[in-house]
């Protein structure tokens, strides 16, 4: 009887034990209470380095949050999903986060298409959402599409389209430059981004005239008749609003051809580190705005933050989105700490006209705009490209003052005033 | 005596269905999980999708590789319904059914005399040309961006399909809706046509069923159930996106009838299941999604060698509804 009872407690004993011991992460996880940020981008097929960039801005700032007591002293758990740049599957994965995994913020890395989706989730919803590389202007800029608690720390289209116009408009009066030709991604955003650039060019130098238009596939990998037609229209200069990939391709294709010598290029998304060590012989003179360098703004402070990023990720090189993203969780974490909780419309409320400190700043601050949820005085200017490091020197910053006044005649015309 | 029986067979098929609405109903107050609601509301909409391709594929023998443009013709025609115009949901609704059914026609009269792998990349083509044409047409659709804004005005007599629960309800009463329809087509004199006319198309012609009729038929009934589906995915995203018209979507419905058996009614309903399940369990736990994906999908085929609906069926003794073994 004794043995059996002896037994039984043993059994008892460990039951209780084994209990006990798989009852002790959930415990401790609720004793820690950890704040959880629903982080969601593309992280796999094509365009996977949005994604692991992203992640490459995001990790490190929180690992900072995280070893300084955390944001309203709990440690932030980032939850990342990967939406395989799918708009559906952006949808499903934002709700998931919020309504799953107990997300209580959502930071989304998407490109355009997914933005949207999230977007009307986060209408929704109601949660607190920073977008952090979808650049669209519309997303933002439409009071139809704005949400209440969605907010963009990526640069917009609209901006990038009015620095260039301005650029290059004063290139074309010094060198003479009339007759351009344009070769741009067939779709979308590849339309509406060269639309957008020749509105702002012939506001400056209404001379300029179109002689060539070129739509290359997304993906294409000859870019030989494309080349050749540009070359027969003998245009003075030609502007691209290709990226990533398929503009490195375009770049070695054309260097081929001896194109860079007999125009003035125009390139918007040249000035991203990927895209400018992706090249095989970077071509010198080629005009591009300057996605992400850290030579602009020309800082201690940018220098370090490349240097650190660096090493925190493989030595892999700094995106535009990672500046993006870092700066989305640096406003995040002001505005959560200034309304001291993570409730969509309280944050919301703090966001709105928040100013941070900011190394992507030539003036050293950053704001969130309050009117339409997006970000303004980041550092934004177009420069010339060399074929060694630093890639792009004599960069000219953009004025915010003329950005917002052309900002406010283009919301105008597109009757989003 | 037969007729009888049908009815009671009905019946009986009304009452599972209700049943199934019922305890969907009853389930958030005992679970109030509401990834489990998102999770019924994706389902609702890729499974009425997988069945309604299941009519031409596993019950006609037509191997339609492009009726994803069906599904995603319903999210963008109710979606730009409900955004341009000022129609009500249940006019967008019907609206969209006939836009949906006036495009099978065309669409089949060119499709329906095609056979086998013809007839398969006929209907691709015509898929791979809608798609270019909302990626094109950006001034209706959004382009590649897709249709943004969401959707107004989402009400149902006086039931506002914005709430979550009411949008889950709503999905899994038109989920079983779609399903008792289609159900009652295979089991009618028609169903048997489609069914005779998959095993032996000559002979069904001799029996003096006119072929490329019931064909036709088919293809248009199918195409009105698949934008169905669309409807509901177009109410869960809130929108339209040309992710939802191209033809990989067309290869997840495939996927979903093979897993879950072309011969079982509710084969590609189980499939659908499986399939969304997987989607949720292995994206939370890799990147490297398509290959994980892939793998168990070969292990279903070379394991069960047929759906999982299909291998239960036959375990048990019985014949796949679909006559296929």
């Amino acid at each position: 009887m004794r043995a059996n009872q002896a037994a039984l407690l043993n059994r008892r004993t460990v039951l209780a034990a084994s209990a006990g011991s798989l009852a002790m992460p959930f415990i401790a996880r609720a004793q820690a209470n950890p704040l959880k940020i629903g982080i969601q981008s593309i992280f796999s097929g094509p365009i996977a380095l949005l994604g692991t960039s992203s992640r490459g801005g995001f990790q490190p700032e929180i690992d900072r949050i995280n070893a300084t007591g955390g944001l309203l002293g709990r440690q932030i758990q980032p939850v990342y999903r990967d939406s395989k740049g799918q708009p559906q599957e952006a949808a499903r994965v934002a709700r998931e986060l919020v309504n799953t995994d107990g997300c209580e913020l959502l930071l989304d890395a998407e490109a355009s298409s997914g933005a949207f989706a999230v977007q009307e989730v986060v209408r929704d919803l109601g949660v607190l959402c920073i977008h952090c590389a979808a650049e669209t202007s519309s997303l933002t800029a439409d009071p139809k599409l704005r949400a209440p608690t969605a907010f963009r720390s990526a640069r917009q289209g609209v901006h990038d389209a009015i620095v260039g116009g301005v650029h290059s408009a004063k290139v074309a009066e010094a060198k003479k430059l009339t007759k351009w030709a344009t070769c741009s991604p067939d779709y979308a955003f590849g339309r509406d981004t060269t639309a957008q650039f020749l509105e702002f060019l012939k506001h400056f130098a209404p001379n300029v005239e179109t002689v060539s238009q070129s739509w290359p596939k997304l993906g294409q990998p000859d870019f030989t008749e494309v080349i050749t037609k540009i070359l027969q229209a003998r245009p003075q200069a030609l502007y691209s609003a290709l990226y990533a990939g398929d503009l490195s391709a375009f770049i070695n294709q054309g260097n081929v051809y001896a194109m860079f010598g007999a125009m003035e290029v125009f390139v918007p998304a040249m000035g991203d580190l990927p895209v400018l060590t992706g090249v095989k012989n970077l071509p010198a003179g080629i005009q591009s705005a300057c996605r992400y360098l850290p030579a602009f703004p020309d800082t201690a402070a940018n220098e370090a933050w490349y240097e650190a990023y660096r090493k925190a990720n493989n030595n892999d090189y700094p995106t535009n989105w990672s500046w993006e993203c870092a700066t989305g969780i640096r406003l995040m974490e002001a505005a959560v700490k200034k309304a001291g909780s993570t409730d969509g419309k309280g944050v919301a409320a703090a966001l709105e006209g928040l100013t941070i400190d900011s190394v992507f700043s030539t003036t050293g601050k950053v704001t969130m705009r309050a009117e339409d949820h997006t970000l303004i005085d980041y550092a934004i200017g177009w420069g010339t490209t060399i074929p060694k490091a630093p890639f792009l020197t004599a960069i000219e910053p953009g004025d915010w003052g003329q950005i917002a006044e052309l900002e406010t005649e283009w919301k105008k015309k597109n009757g989003y005033v | 005596m037969a007729s009888g029986m049908v009815r009671t067979r009905i019946w009986r098929d009304i009452l599972a269905g209700c049943l199934l609405v019922a305890v969907l109903a009853i389930v958030p107050a005992l679970i109030p999980a509401r990834a489990f609601q998102d999770f019924v509301i994706r389902c609702s909409s890729m499974a009425l999708f997988a069945t309604s391709l299941n009519l031409l594929v596993g019950y006609t023998g037509l191997s339609s590789f492009g009726h994803g443009m069906f599904f995603g013709l319903g999210t963008y025609s109710f979606a730009l319904l409900m955004q341009r115009t000022g129609v009500a949901l249940p006019v967008a609704f019907l609206l969209t059914l006939l836009i949906t059914a006036v495009t099978a026609v065309a669409v089949g009269a060119i499709c329906i005399r095609l056979r086998l792998i013809y007839f398969a990349f006929v209907t691709l083509a015509m898929q791979m040309l809608l798609h270019s044409v909302v990626i094109s047409w950006v001034g209706l659709t959004g382009g590649d961006q897709g249709l943004m804004g969401g959707i107004p005005r989402r009400s149902v007599l006086g039931v506002d399909l914005g709430l979550q629960y009411n949008l889950y309800v709503f999905s899994a009463v038109v989920l079983v809706a779609g399903l008792l329809l289609m159900r009652h087509i295979v089991n009618t004199a028609f169903g048997t046509s489609l069914r005779m006319i998959r095993d032996n198309e000559v002979r069904a012609a001799f029996l003096g069923i006119v072929v490329w009729r019931v064909k036709l038929t088919v293809f248009v009934l199918s195409a009105v159930f698949a934008s169905v589906g669309g409807m509901v995915m177009s109410l869960f995203v809130s929108g339209a996106y040309p992710e939802l018209i191209n033809w990989p979507i067309s290869g997840d419905a495939i996927f979903a009838i093979v897993m879950g058996g072309i011969g079982s009614f509710l084969g590609p309903a189980v499939g659908t299941m499986i399939l969304l399940l997987l989607n949720d369990v292995v994206t939370r736990q890799t990147e490297y999604y398509g290959l994980a994906l892939g793998l168990i999908i070969l292990a279903f085929a070379l394991g069960l060698r047929r759906g999982v609906l299909d291998f239960i069926t036959e375990r048990l003794g019985g014949r796949p509804a679909g006559g296929i073994s």
